[in-house]
């Protein structure tokens, strides 16, 4: 489980408006994270992953605290919405990269690269390099490498935001079964509340670097408070 | 419209081929005449020739090779470091060898690692010694500068995968930054490469004679120590050819960076002992940068500064240099604003290759040297007039040709970007002629502009290629006088004259720039 406690963060370009962040995501679930630009969605997955200093509160991991820890030795495995792949390397390269960055693989790591490959439809392309794929395969190789890594905490900033709405309900699709299968917590970064719906039970709505609401995500869609969320959703 | 863009740059284009290959066709014509061996194979028997050859190609390659490999570490460090205090001064210090005069950098050199330098190499700075180090001096900081803005095209996302991870930095290095400077890399060796086989003021005064001569250096002094204009023939057109070979390596394999580059980039995590080698090597790159031109402004304080300055011939020479850089500027700019019109017309009707020829067509200079067309001037011109007499305008047009090349760089991505975004608004609102110039050009070119003529004034006042070869004790600007009291043994004055010239280039280029550039803060 990740738990998230009294989190706290300010940029320095903005120091009076501190950041507050309370949540929880449980085992299996995908959460999703909706709300207007620069609420502070993307600020709460660097907090997470690492990327970011937070400067008061804790986040806990099956209650192990992992704010102090590097970022490379956090439970954590992120995809952004573009740029995961390294494009001069192959898929099998990038993907490879998850389990040891040296490339120095055992039998039983390059089996894993090989299934995970397989696992999202990509083995017979594991030669090519990321410039001959489609946007949606490229992020599928982003998330094989999550998959190898096995990482409990799974963050998705904006993953599928460039994609069109087949596909990206389609990779949603998959990631659930992924955080399912591997028993992951997955945190979803969207801006379409529509994502949020497939995605996940619960969602929350992040407003002003707070988690304003926090609910059934068909509840939370259909609810009209905090004014700011009747805003963001435009049913005013 | 097309049209009215084509005149001024078929009449720039048809005088570019009168000043390069008339010269070139009379070297030729010349290298087929008896006597000039030029076309005879067994030229390369000659054991001087062979010499000079590979000493120019030995030289250009170390020189290449120690400048842009520290380069690399440097860059990385600066890249590494965007809190550095003091970093925007540093990056500052090190623009400031592309403005200054080759012949001040050989004062500067001199100062340092000369008898009396503070790291005194005694008679072994003449030679190949003497001119790497000059050649390090000047091309260190330009590949820094190339190089830096490769780090800033890194998706900032990639560094956080890097980190999460768990790339070391030797990992991190092959996966995310390697593969970006093994594009840029050998584009940049190539122009570094290029830069220090036409090199002439650093080899002339510190080559340490027959044996530390480039073959620009040779023709040089075919002409005016040996008065044989055949052998000056043989090697000018050895020199073309092997710039050609370079120039045709460079455009194969060239991925340039633009001129104008941003110098910040958003990094953080950076282990302490790493951030300590970062700050070690940025410190002694800039030791190296900044020790000589300190300690060159040590020696003129300390010299005979009231008889230099009470030398009358030394504000005649100021006035030259001011002449000669101020009007090979206007000349340059001129040309090659109506050359970038008519380019960019050309691009926006979707004739993209014709563009490009117009542009390569301002670039010829890269593949002839100045001082081959020089020396094709010299063996043309002087069976029928007194060269001496023909020194301004000669020396003027050579320069303001050397200049457009930058000219070209500098002010061509933004006229192409206006044309293609306002062109068809000017036709729409009939806005032509000087009343496009004001409200649309002017406003939107003078940074670029501003930066263009800085740039060429300040080449021409410090050149010492052309102006050796023509130049007289009346004709001379600063920098021969510079060379002129160097071989006269004055030393001290050359200290003083080079600071002076030092002073002069860096005030032009600020005057210049702010002038016409406008505030750095205007928002066109």
């Amino acid at each position: 489980m990740l738990k998230i406690e009294a989190l706290e963060f300010s940029y320095p370009s903005v120091p009076a408006s501190t950041m507050h962040f309370d949540l929880t995501v449980d085992v299996g679930e995908v959460l999703s994270l909706i709300g207007p630009s620069g609420s502070g969605k993307s600020t709460l997955l660097s907090l997470i992953a690492g990327f970011l200093p937070a400067s008061g509160g804790r986040i806990l991991v099956d209650d192990e605290p992992l704010h102090n820890l590097p970022v490379a030795e956090r439970p954590v495995s992120i995809v952004f919405q573009q740029h995961n792949l390294f494009p001069h390397l192959d898929l099998y390269t990038n993907v490879a990269l998850g389990i040891e960055p040296s490339l120095r693989l055992a039998p039983i790591q390059v089996e894993a690269v090989r299934g995970a490959l397989a696992r999202l439809g990509l083995e017979p392309m594991q030669r090519r390099k990321p410039g001959e794929l489609s946007g949606g395969q490229r992020q599928r190789v982003a998330l094989a490498r999550a998959l190898v890594r096995q990482r409990k905490i799974l963050l998705l900033d904006e993953a599928f935001a460039a994609l069109g709405p087949a596909l990206r309900a389609e990779l949603i699709e998959l990631v659930k079964t992924l955080v399912a299968e591997h028993d992951m917590c997955a945190l979803l970064v969207s801006h379409q509340p529509s994502d949020a719906s497939i995605a996940s039970a619960r969602s929350a709505f992040i407003c002003e670097g707070r988690v304003a609401a926090i609910a059934a995500t068909a509840q939370l869609l259909a609810q009209s408070e905090p004014p700011q969320l009747r805003d963001y959703l435009g049913s005013g | 419209m097309t049209m009215s863009r084509a005149m001024p740059a078929s009449l720039v284009l048809a005088i570019l081929a009168l000043l390069v290959l008339s010269p070139m066709a009379g070297l030729l014509h010349l290298s087929a005449l008896p006597g000039y061996e030029a076309v005879d194979p067994r030229f390369w028997e000659n054991a001087y020739l062979r010499r000079v050859v590979f000493f120019s190609l030995w030289q250009a390659l170390l020189s290449t090779l120690l400048s842009v490999l520290p380069a690399i570490l440097v860059a990385r460090a600066f890249a590494m470091q965007p809190q550095l205090p003091l970093r925007r001064l540093l990056l500052g210090l090190f623009a400031l060898p592309l403005v200054v005069p080759a012949v001040v950098v050989v004062m500067a050199v001199v100062s340092v690692y000369g008898s009396n330098g503070w790291l005194p190499l005694g008679r072994s700075l003449y030679g190949i010694n003497g001119i790497l180090l000059a050649h390090v001096f000047f091309n260190l900081p330009l590949a820094v500068r190339l190089l830096l803005p490769q780090w800033q095209a890194i998706p900032q996302h990639h560094w956080q995968l890097g980190e999460q991870l768990g790339m070391n930095t030797w990992q991190r290095f092959r996966f995310i930054e390697w593969p970006m400077l093994r594009e840029s890399v050998p584009g940049v060796s190539l122009l570094i490469f290029m830069l220090c086989l036409t090199s002439f003021a650093v080899v002339l005064t510190l080559g340490g004679g027959p044996r530390s001569t480039t073959v620009e250096v040779a023709i040089y002094q075919s002409l005016r120590f040996d008065f044989d204009p055949a052998q000056a023939v043989v090697l000018a057109l050895l020199q073309l050819g092997l710039c050609m070979l370079v120039a045709m390596l460079t455009l194969k394999l060239q991925r340039m960076p633009a001129v104008e580059i941003a110098l910040s980039i958003a990094y953080r995590h950076r282990a302490l002992r790493l951030r300590w080698f970062d700050l070690g090597i940025i410190l002694l790159a800039t030791l190296y940068v900044g020790m000589p031109l300190t300690s060159l402004l040590i020696d003129a304080l300390r010299g005979p500064l009231g008889q230099t300055l009470g030398d009358l011939r030394l504000w005649q020479a100021l006035a030259n240099t001011l002449f000669i850089g101020l009007s090979a500027a206007l000349l340059s700019v001129t040309a090659g604003w109506f050359l970038l019109q008519y380019s960019a017309s050309l691009a926006e009707q979707g004739h993209s290759r014709r563009a490009r020829l117009v542009d390569l067509a301002g670039s010829i200079v890269y593949v002839v040297p100045p001082l081959v067309i020089g020396t094709g001037m010299f063996v043309l011109l002087a069976p029928h007039v007194d060269v001496f007499d023909w020194v301004y305008p000669i020396v003027i047009a050579i320069n303001a040709l050397m200049g457009l090349p930058f000219v070209i760089r500098c002010l061509g991505p933004a006229m192409r970007q206006n044309h293609a975004r306002y062109h068809r608004l000017c036709q729409a609102l009939a806005l032509r002629g000087w009343h496009r110039f004001r409200h649309l050009e002017w406003p939107l070119l003078r940074r670029p502009l501003g930066l263009a003529i800085a740039l060429v004034a300040v080449l021409a006042m410090g050149d010492l290629g052309v102006i050796a070869l023509f130049g007289s004790t009346q004709s001379a600007t600063l920098a021969l006088m510079i060379y002129q009291q160097l071989g006269a043994y004055l030393v001290a004055q050359a200290s003083v004259t080079a600071v002076l010239l030092l002073l002069l280039c860096l005030g032009v280029f600020a005057l210049l720039e702010r002038c016409i550039g406008g505030s750095r803060d205007a928002k066109n």
